[in-house]
This record gives structure tokens, C-alpha cells and sequence, in this order.
């Protein structure tokens, strides 16, 4: 069977989620890879997420949050960015493929770019096949 | 070490004599030279049992949070012990109008279970404590070698040969928490990986689970770890964690501009931001 990859989206609600709103209702196609799960904001993002989801199975990590300097509550982000940034300098020196952790800010009228981000991970994770290393292995042929 | 010895006894006897604190924390007598352990001297008569030697390992700045605030104590520093105490008062955890810290120049301290010295090479890059109202003995020569120099070898590896190392080692892990235990940081409570719901890691030690406890605790102590290094001697595994703390350590300062616990006047580089962070950070 082939292979596709199973990505967790963190979008924060006031950016990343409405853009990814508006490439919905500017009916723009991607892979229907990505689950989206909806944060308030991106400094919400625990870094126990990321690590979690990759031990629960997922492939490839994606969060959004607006552009720096936008947003919705002022500074939200800047302190997301340096949680994020130790986050994958932390999985980089565990020698767990960074580049299946990716940091993007996708404001609210960039449906486009949301849509083009998620069909470029998509890509690039599945010519990286599944993540085995954090996930957990069960059942059947495990 | 000798002199060092005889003044910590008298400095804590008189600090006790003077009602000046309640209780002196230290390190005590145990079963041999070899095996000193943490000590709370409360009364002049205990100060008889107080102790020092290469052996006093232990980041006495991990009892501070046992005591209710205001309670007067006096503390045995070392160079990182006195980083434990100011990361602690920037979290607001305890109060320096409480403490009468007793700074001791530590050089040639040693590992009790390899009688390795521990210098920069290894953990503890400040030998002098930062913070301190009593300095008991001459300040001690700081190496030159970076504190980091000891990455050299894992951070030339690649990704793959890296998670050879790590998943060897945190395989091994038999989820006792003693590093957990020895941390001064470390004061959640409960911790992250007790917590039932959510429950963020499985409590049987597995590679994966091991992997969750392990780097959650790595980024919990991201800008907050002082390089005691006392996680590692805890470990009955000997599991080198001391590595990976160093190394979160050492991008935290080249990214955000700051070492852990070196001024009472800082603020903790996670709980802080500057706008001219760069984006490139992320990549």
C-alpha cells in the first residue's frame, strides 16, 4: 500500500486557521494529509505536543501562527518562536529528523500560501516515509 | 578543601548561635569520606556533623523549596549551586532577603562513583559562585576550556549516528527519577509525567515513553539548567544527561544571549522575548 503521511496541523486561531478558512472557501485544492487542530494562539503550543503527536504515530508536525508583529495578542508569538526554536534544536541533537517539524506564520488572507505549505510538506514528509522513531510501535505487525 | 571545612562548620555554628537563620543547609557526615551527605544543621550542637570535601557533590539549592517562605536559612554554594539559588529567586520560588548564602570556591571536586574531577570539561563550568555573602576561602582559577567543548564529539555526528547514541542511552532509562530527584529545577509538582490526565507519557519505561519523559524535561529546563551536572551522577544508569542539558544550554545562549542563573537582575530567556529574535532561528 502506499504510503501517506499522517501530518497534525497547530494553527492558531486568529492567522493560520482563518487562512486556512479562506483557501476552504476560495474552494483551493490540498492533500487532505493534514489534521488541523485549532489553538488560540501559537505560544499556547506546548512543546510535549509536537513530541507527543510524533510518539502517537504522526509523520510530520506543522504549526502556524500569525507574523511576527501581528499578533492578536500583541506578543503571543515572539514568545512561540523561542519555545519552537528550542523545540527543534531539542529534536535535531536527539538525531530525530527535524525537518519533520516545521514552523511557518500564515496570516488570515494568505489561503494561497496555506494551501501551497501544506502540498509542499505533504511532499517533502512523504519522500521521507513514515516516522519510526518516536512513534510508538503496537498491534498487529508493529 | 581542609580550611574550607573548618569555616563552614564555624560560620554555620555561629549563624545558628546568633539565631541569624533557623537552619544551615550543608553536607553531613556519611558512612565514610567518600559519602557525604545533604545536611540540615538546626541547632549549634549539629554543626559538629558538618562536613567538606571533594566529595560534596550535591546542589544544596534542591532543599531550598522545602522550607515555607520566611523561614531565615544559611546555604552551602558551590559555582552552579549559587546559579541554582539566582534562577530560583528570578522565578520568585524563594527570597534573597531569606538566605545567608556561604559561597565556597570549588575547584577539584570529584565524582564520587568514578573519582573523575569534575571541571569544565565535564559539568560545573563556574568553579566560584556567583551570589554569595560569605565567601569561605580564595576565589578559585576559572578554566579557560569552553564548558561546551564537551559537545564536540556529538554535534560532529550526523542525525542518524546521533539517534544511535541517544536511543541506546534512553533506552536504558528505568524511569527512577532520580535525576528528577537531584535537580534543583525541577519542582513541579506533580511533575508533567505523573499527571493523569492528560496523560502525557506511559508510565512503564519503554524507549518511546523514556523519549517523552526525557526531552520534556530537556525543554523544561531550556534556559534554566546551571550545569551542576548532579542529574547524571544521580543516574544509576549512568545515562549522560549532563550532554543534552549542556546542549540546550549552549543554544539557548547563542540564540536568546544569556547563560542561565548568572544575575539575580535577569529574566529566565523562556519567559522573555525580544522582537529582533530572529525568524531564522526556526529553521
Amino acid at each position: 500500500m502506499e504510503f501517506e503521511p499522517k501530518i497534525l496541523g497547530i494553527a492558531c486561531n486568529w492567522c493560520t486557521y482563518t487562512g486556512a478558512d479562506l483557501a476552504g472557501t476560495t474552494r483551493i485544492q490540498y492533500p487532505h494529509n493534514i489534521r488541523v487542530a485549532r489553538v488560540m494562539c501559537s505560544s499556547r503550543i506546548n512543546p510535549s505536543f509536537i513530541f507527543r503527536a510524533f510518539e502517537l504515530g504522526a509523520d510530520g508536525v506543522l504549526v502556524g501562527g500569525c507574523h511576527p508583529g501581528d499578533c492578536h495578542y500583541s506578543t503571543g508569538n515572539y514568545y512561540a518562536r523561542r519555545k519552537l526554536a528550542v523545540t527543534k534544536k531539542i529534536l535535531e541533537f536527539a538525531g530525530l529528523e527535524p525537518e519533520r517539524f516545521r514552523v511557518e506564520w500564515i496570516s488570515a488572507s494568505e489561503g494561497i500560501r496555506y494551501a501551497d505549505i501544506v502540498k509542499e510538506f505533504t511532499e517533502e514528509i512523504r519522500a521521507l516515509g513514515p516516522q519510526t522513531r518516536l512513534a510508538v510501535k503496537r498491534g498487529v505487525g508493529a | 578543601m581542609k580550611q574550607i571545612d573548618a569555616r563552614l562548620r564555624e560560620e554555620a555554628k555561629r549563624l545558628l548561635e546568633a539565631g541569624e537563620v533557623e537552619v544551615v543547609l550543608a553536607y553531613g557526615k556519611g558512612y565514610d569520606d567518600r559519602h557525604p551527605m545533604p545536611y540540615a544543621a538546626k541547632t549549634p550542637a549539629d554543626t559538629e556533623r558538618i562536613v567538606f570535601n571533594e566529595y560534596c557533590t550535591h546542589n544544596m539549592a534542591r532543599y531550598l523549596m522545602d522550607y515555607s517562605p520566611g523561614t531565615r536559612i544559611a546555604i552551602a554554594v558551590k559555582g552552579c549551586d549559587s546559579r541554582a539559588v539566582v534562577v530560583l529567586i528570578q522565578e520568585e520560588k524563594i527570597r534573597r532577603e531569606d538566605l545567608v548564602i556561604l559561597g565556597i570556591p570549588a575547584a577539584g571536586m570529584k565524582d564520587p562513583r568514578t573519582d573523575r574531577v569534575i571541571d569544565a570539561s565535564t559539568t560545573s563550568a563556574t568553579p566560584n559562585p556567583v551570589l554569595y555573602d560569605i565567601l569561605l576561602g580564595g576565589e578559585a582559577t576559572t578554566s579557560e576550556t569552553s564548558s561546551y567543548d564537551v559537545l564536540g564529539e556529538l554535534e560532529g555526528m550526523n542525525g542518524e549516528e546521533r539517534w544511535a547514541f541517544w536511543s541506546e542511552e534512553m533506552s536504558r532509562c528505568i524511569r527512577c527519577y532520580a535525576c528528577r530527584k537531584a535537580c534543583p529545577m525541577c519542582y513541579c509538582d506533580p511533575c508533567f509525567v505523573d499527571q493523569a490526565e492528560p496523560r502525557w507519557a506511559d508510565k512503564s519505561p519503554s524507549l518511546e515513553s523514556n523519549l517523552m519523559f526525557h526531552l520534556t524535561r530537556f525543554y523544561h529546563l531550556a534556559g534554566r539548567c546551571i550545569d551542576c551536572g548532579e542529574c547524571s551522577r544521580a543516574c544509576p544508569m549512568e545515562i549522560p544527561l549532563y550532554l543534552f542539558h549542556k546542549k540546550v544550554a549552549k543554544e539557548c545562549e547563542e540564540m536568546f544571549g544569556q547563560a542561565a542563573g548568572m544575575s539575580v537582575e535577569d529574566k529566565p530567556v523562556m519567559v522573555d522575548f525580544r522582537v529582533e529574535d530572529a525568524d531564522e532561528i526556526l529553521l
